[in-house]
């Protein structure tokens, strides 16, 4: 036993042991800390993982928000733009009108001095091309044309359509209807006839014509466009069509710059005062057709008297002319037959002044009384005068 | 929307300009102001004549009339009417006077003498 005690072996062992139980027992305290602070780590990665998410989804819906207000935002700029240009533009569009009843005054004022005419003239071509510039913004953004109180026919419409354009010269207009547009209808008519003009002239070389054909059909009066331009790309044709088809605001800072207003302002209008427009096929010079197609509903019951004798003379002049592009027509010879479902007064106003025309306007000229009494009156003081001082001074003389 | 908001529109509807095609008026030597026209006989409008031009020619039919009159019924700048008249004067269908000839004037020894006449028959 003694030897036991002593023996040194023994105490090692004995101290070896004690110092491996305590190293074990520190370890199984590391160890068991390290798994509470694991544990602590996974609830703390669980939580932040929440949290992530719980930010994720709040990030979205803030982006949501932020992309509400940003639209909110451009809508009301836009709109407040739009009320800034609108009434500025209505500024200037009765500006332009000011002028244009001025240029009136003044043409007939200078009337007999050729130069100062031929100036003001331009002028006043000139002042026709802003107003038309002038009310395309403003009906973009939501103004109005003027409204002219009479109707006007067809032929003045697309006349003074095209007085609204740089290059009006090259148009030429054939009407071979004597149909008037209600008063509410003429500006629109006008206006959009003159953005298409617009557009023919400027995509097609200079020089070349721009024709303006007046036509019945079905159901209203057509103003076809044709130009011997290029014709359109598809791209031109997707973009033209969606702008003429708008129904509601446009947008009128995605129109370009410099803005490309014309077919916006054409799709508008069309939409509003109840007309068609389209573009896009083919005219027989190889150009682009466009086509205004305006309902019965806006055409005037009965042609202004002072106008229609004019216009119905006007009519046959046109006919022999129209020969060429009549294949489009030529429904709407028929149609002015089938056309007798429809409002009567239409029909009357069809075929009646195309036809006859020519004879009424003689008839017009030799039987009615009013304009032929006014000039013989006036022919016969002229007479009267010149013969008076013929013979004062003749026989005067002798006399004395 | 109210169509109340439109004001009303009265300048000329078709401009001059686009009346006369953009050409260049004539003289007013060519067709004074106080020329006498009227329609040469058994004539029929031409072809292609605007409402402007058939106005015109209806109201020629009459008569003679001085070019002033004829642009003031028609409602057109003299220059305009002067313009749409040359052309169918050109075409052979206007007939025109010049004015009259102005009363001479007598010299003043003759209206002396007149006066003298004059006051003796009635003094």
């Amino acid at each position: 036993m003694t030897s036991l005690t002593t023996d040194p072996l023994l105490w090692i062992l004995l101290v070896v042991l004690i110092v491996a139980v305590v190293a074990v027992m520190r370890a199984r305290r590391t160890n068991m800390a390290l798994r509470r602070t694991r544990k602590d780590l996974e609830t703390g990665l669980g939580e932040a993982r929440g949290d992530v998410s719980q930010l994720h989804g709040h990030i979205a819906g803030l982006t949501a928000q932020h992309q509400r207000d940003l639209a909110d935002v451009r809508a009301d700029a836009e709109a407040a733009t739009k009320a800034v240009l609108k009434s500025a533009m209505g500024t200037l569009q009765s500006l332009a009108e000011e002028q244009q009843v001025l240029l009136d005054d003044l043409l007939k004022k200078y009337g007999d001095t050729t130069d100062v005419l031929g100036d003001l003239m331009a002028v006043d071509h000139t002042g026709s091309q802003f107003g038309r510039r002038a009310k395309g913004i403003s009906v973009l953004c939501g103004g109005w044309l003027g409204r002219r109180d009479g109707a006007a026919t067809v032929y003045d419409v697309a006349r003074s359509a095209q007085g609204r354009i740089r290059d009006f010269d090259r148009v030429g207009v054939h009407s071979q209807v004597n149909v008037s547009l209600v008063g509410k209808a003429v500006e629109p008519v006008a206006v959009v006839l003159a953005e298409l003009l617009d557009n023919a002239t400027n995509y097609s070389a200079p020089g070349t014509p721009v024709e303006v054909n007046i036509q019945t059909v079905p159901t209203g009066v057509c103003f076809i466009v044709d130009d011997a331009g290029l014709g359109m790309d598809q791209e031109t044709k997707d973009r033209a069509a969606s702008l003429l088809s708008v129904d509601g605001p446009v947008d009128i800072t995605g129109l370009g710059d410099p803005p490309r207003f014309g077919f916006a302002v054409c799709g508008m209008l069309a939409a509003r005062y109840g007309f068609a427009v389209s573009v896009g096929s083919v005219s027989p010079y190889g150009g682009v057709r466009a086509v205004i197609r305006v309902p019965e509903s806006l055409l005037a019951a009965d042609a202004p008297s002072p106008a229609a004798d004019a216009q119905g003379t006007v009519a046959p002049e046109s006919a022999p002319q129209r020969l060429a592009p009549v294949p489009v027509v030529g429904p709407s010879h028929v149609v002015g037959t089938t056309t007798g479902g429809l409002p009567k007064r239409r029909r009357r106003n069809g075929p009646v002044t195309v036809v006859p025309a020519l004879d009424a306007g003689d008839q017009e000229g030799t039987s009615q009384p009013a304009s032929e009494v006014t000039a013989s009156r006036l022919g016969a003081f002229a007479r009267g005068t010149q013969l008076g001082r013929t013979t004062n001074t003749m026989e005067g003389s002798d006399d004395q | 929307m109210t169509p109340g908001e439109e004001a009303s529109v009265t300048s000329d509807f078709v401009r001059s300009y686009v009346i006369t095609g953009g050409r260049t008026l004539p003289d007013a030597d060519d067709l004074a102001l106080h020329t006498l026209v009227t329609l040469a006989p058994e004539r029929t409008p031409p072809l292609g004549a605007g409402p402007e031009v058939m106005s015109i020619w209806n109201l020629c039919a009459g008569g003679y009339l001085s070019v002033a009159e004829v642009a003031g019924h028609v409602g057109l700048p003299v220059g305009v009417a002067r313009l749409l008249l040359t052309d169918l004067s050109e075409q052979g269908h206007l007939l025109r006077r010049a004015e009259p000839p102005r009363a001479q004037n007598v010299d003043r020894a003759t209206l002396e003498k007149v006066l003298n006449g004059l006051q003796s028959l009635i003094g």
